[in-house]
């Protein structure tokens, strides 16, 4: 930890749709440090792929466009790369594993044609020493008969397997930064901990950096380091993960925590949703976006959109009225207060 | 897979039958009658039915069903009634077959690639001019007749123009047939090659648009791999797999296609002969000619379930 590996500032990213310009992520600024696990948390529409996808450039344009900001990856600015020096840097030093391990593989293709071919093209492998190295990666995800199953299809995978074939897939040429979008969301609850298993394990072994999407807390609390909450285009809380849960200092951070059933603390009568639904992202509100779902709202949120403000150490929270939200959130979650300084 | 294979030929003698039979009992039962074809209105009616014993059109429907079978399989199709009277049935598609089949095989050689370039063309530059144009060409080309536009092309390449002071052309010859390395098989093969274009070129970009949006195609992206290995190793093979039903239908149509141009341009094919013979109502040549299609279809058929098995791993046949 310590060196600052990926710098991303005031990254805006828009489509043009037929209903206007939907402004998918508006002016999102977080860094990640060598070593890190970083947590995007949010709900579908949050803007959290989306992000990734614009630091990944891989966002179709048109209909999509990067209206401002800087990737600063190793000191680079990605958004000012050619297409063929972010060709040779995605796949390679940047590796996405995606949401959907069924429709993410080309199924037309042999797993192994598909684990080289980026060993081939960004590290110069010949063909055998790709295909060794192919096997090995799938051994390291735990796949057995390695060697033979390179030869198989992806429809003669499991689910679980076709997300471990990605996750080597995207180690294949091992990067300083691996962004996993959801990857357990498609997986039933066993097949998700066997996956951040194995990527919590390679992290150590190959000390890379992961940036994990998910919009489900409970994956994330074993995995990442820091959490940054996004709603509606906007980061609005940002923290290590054992603050954020002992500590939420925005509405929204504490409404996502009161929707998850928890096992340690007794049965609450009913789990709280949030009610309301996030705003049109074509037609993006003035003041706060969490305004029309927020119990603590005031004519202030109405007016003029919060900033993140810095509330703690490492702690950064987007509401006027983080003090109100740290008196009342134990009485709103209904649960005995875990104490912080388990921090 | 072989299992598959030798289930599926052993339906051929079935539906062969089935077809044969039904055709059979349209000729028979029909409108038309192949003697009074044979020997014309004005006949002794005395003749004619010496004439109907004498070819056994006198004896029952199954009698006469199952004698045609019996030689058919013997590679004995009958006698033309008419035009060739005499001659039999097989050679003389024997004798004209080649013909069509070298023209077919033209039309689609220039037309079914450049259909497939042109559509993934389109659909990489969608939304864009070049799309725009290649879409006008594939409205034209599916909705222009065939036999529209062939005076309109012949008057434009067969004839000397005179324009100003320029005399021009003629540029092509349009008539006639020399084999398939001869300029006479332009303009058929254009005209029979223009429709497959245009149905492979709106294919083709349809299926590439599925394609390229695909999660699959987003991993390959994020692989970093070059936009022609994207597009040529990991989307097309994906799009040619509802292209290959296509395939099979342009196949087995084309043929009912050279039926005009053939006749039109001259051509001594299988189309013209299956053309006149249908005009004339000569009974045996029809009946081997719809019987020869019917075999061709369930073997395209089957050659397109294999191809599938080919280009689509998760197809596997028990």
């Amino acid at each position: 930890m310590g060196n600052i590996l990926l710098d991303v500032r005031n990254l805006r990213t828009e489509f043009a749709t037929q209903d206007g310009v939907v402004h998918a992520v508006n002016g999102v600024t977080f860094h990640l440090e060598e070593g890190e696990t970083l947590g995007l948390v949010g709900e579908s529409g949050s803007g959290k792929s989306v992000s990734m996808l614009t630091v990944m450039r891989l966002i179709p344009m048109p209909p999509g466009r990067i209206a401002s900001g800087e990737v600063l990856f190793q000191g680079q600015d990605l958004l000012k790369l050619g297409d063929e020096e972010m060709r040779q840097i995605r796949g390679n030093k940047i590796a996405m594993v995606f949401q959907d391990p069924m429709t993410s593989l080309n199924p037309v293709l042999t797993i192994g044609t598909q684990i080289t071919e980026a060993l081939e093209l960004h590290l110069g492998m010949n063909k055998d020493k790709a295909r060794k190295r192919a096997a090995e990666l799938l051994k390291m995800v735990n796949i057995p008969e390695a060697e033979r199953r390179l030869d198989d299809y992806p429809h003669q995978f499991s689910g679980g397997m076709r997300q471990r074939v990605m996750i080597a897939m995207g180690l294949s040429c091992s990067p300083q930064l691996l962004i996993a979008d959801e990857p357990t969301t498609a997986l039933d609850v066993t097949i998700q901990a066997q996956i951040t298993d194995i990527v919590k394990r390679l992290k150590n072994e190959l000390g890379m950096s992961i940036i994990w999407i998910t919009h489900d807390l409970g994956v994330i609390a074993g995995l990442a380091d820091r959490i940054n909450v996004m709603y509606s285009g906007y980061i609005v809380e940002t923290a290590p993960v054992k603050e954020l849960f002992a500590n939420p200092l925005h509405p929204y951070t504490v409404g996502l925590l009161g929707s998850i059933p928890r096992l340690d603390e007794g049965r609450r009568e009913k789990l709280t949703p949030i009610e309301g639904l996030p705003p049109d992202l074509v037609n993006l509100p003035t003041g706060c976006p969490f305004y029309d779902r927020c119990k603590f709202r005031t004519e202030k949120c109405l007016q003029e959109n919060p900033p993140l403000m810095s509330v703690g150490v490492k702690h950064w929270s987007a509401c006027w009225h983080y003090e109100a939200v740290r008196e009342q959130r134990d009485a709103i979650l209904g649960r005995k207060f875990m104490q912080p300084a388990a921090a | 897979m072989t299992a598959y294979l030798v289930r599926r030929l052993l339906w051929l003698p079935v539906l062969l039958i089935l077809i044969s039979l039904v055709t059979f009992a349209l000729g028979v039962y029909g409108p038309g009658d192949p003697v009074t074809v044979m020997m014309g209105l004005r006949a002794n009616p005395k003749i004619i039915e010496q004439v109907r014993k004498e070819y056994g059109f006198d004896r029952p429907f199954l009698v006469q069903y199952f004698n045609y079978v019996t030689n058919a399989v013997q590679g004995n199709f009958g006698y033309s009634l008419v035009k060739y009277q005499g001659q039999p049935v097989g050679a003389l598609i024997a004798k004209r077959l080649p013909v069509t089949i070298q023209l077919n095989f033209v039309s689609i050689l220039w037309s079914l690639p450049l259909g497939i370039a042109l559509g993934v063309l389109a659909a990489l530059k969608r939304g864009t001019w070049i799309d725009f144009i290649i879409r006008g060409f594939v409205i034209l080309g599916i909705s222009l007749p065939i036999i529209g536009l062939m005076p309109v092309l012949n008057f434009a390449v067969a004839r000397k123009h005179e324009i100003g002071p320029l005399t021009i052309g003629p540029f092509l010859p349009v008539g006639g047939w020399e084999g398939m390395f001869a300029p006479h098989i332009i303009m058929p093969a254009f005209l029979l090659g223009l429709g497959i274009l245009a149905i492979f070129t709106r294919q083709t970009r349809a299926a590439m648009i599925e394609v390229m949006t695909s999660d699959y195609i987003r991993t390959a992206h994020a692989k970093g791999l070059k936009e022609w290995m994207v597009i040529v190793k990991h989307a097309l093979r994906n799009a040619m797999i509802p292209l290959i039903t296509l395939i099979g239908f342009v196949l087995a149509g084309l043929f009912a296609g050279s039926f005009i141009v053939e006749q039109f341009f001259s051509i001594p094919g299988a189309g013209a002969l299956a053309y006149e013979s249908l005009l004339s109502k000569d009974y045996y040549v029809i009946l081997a000619f719809t019987l020869m299609a019917a075999t061709i279809y369930v073997i395209i058929n089957l050659l397109i379930d294999i191809t599938y098995a080919f280009v689509d791993p998760r197809i596997r046949y028990k």
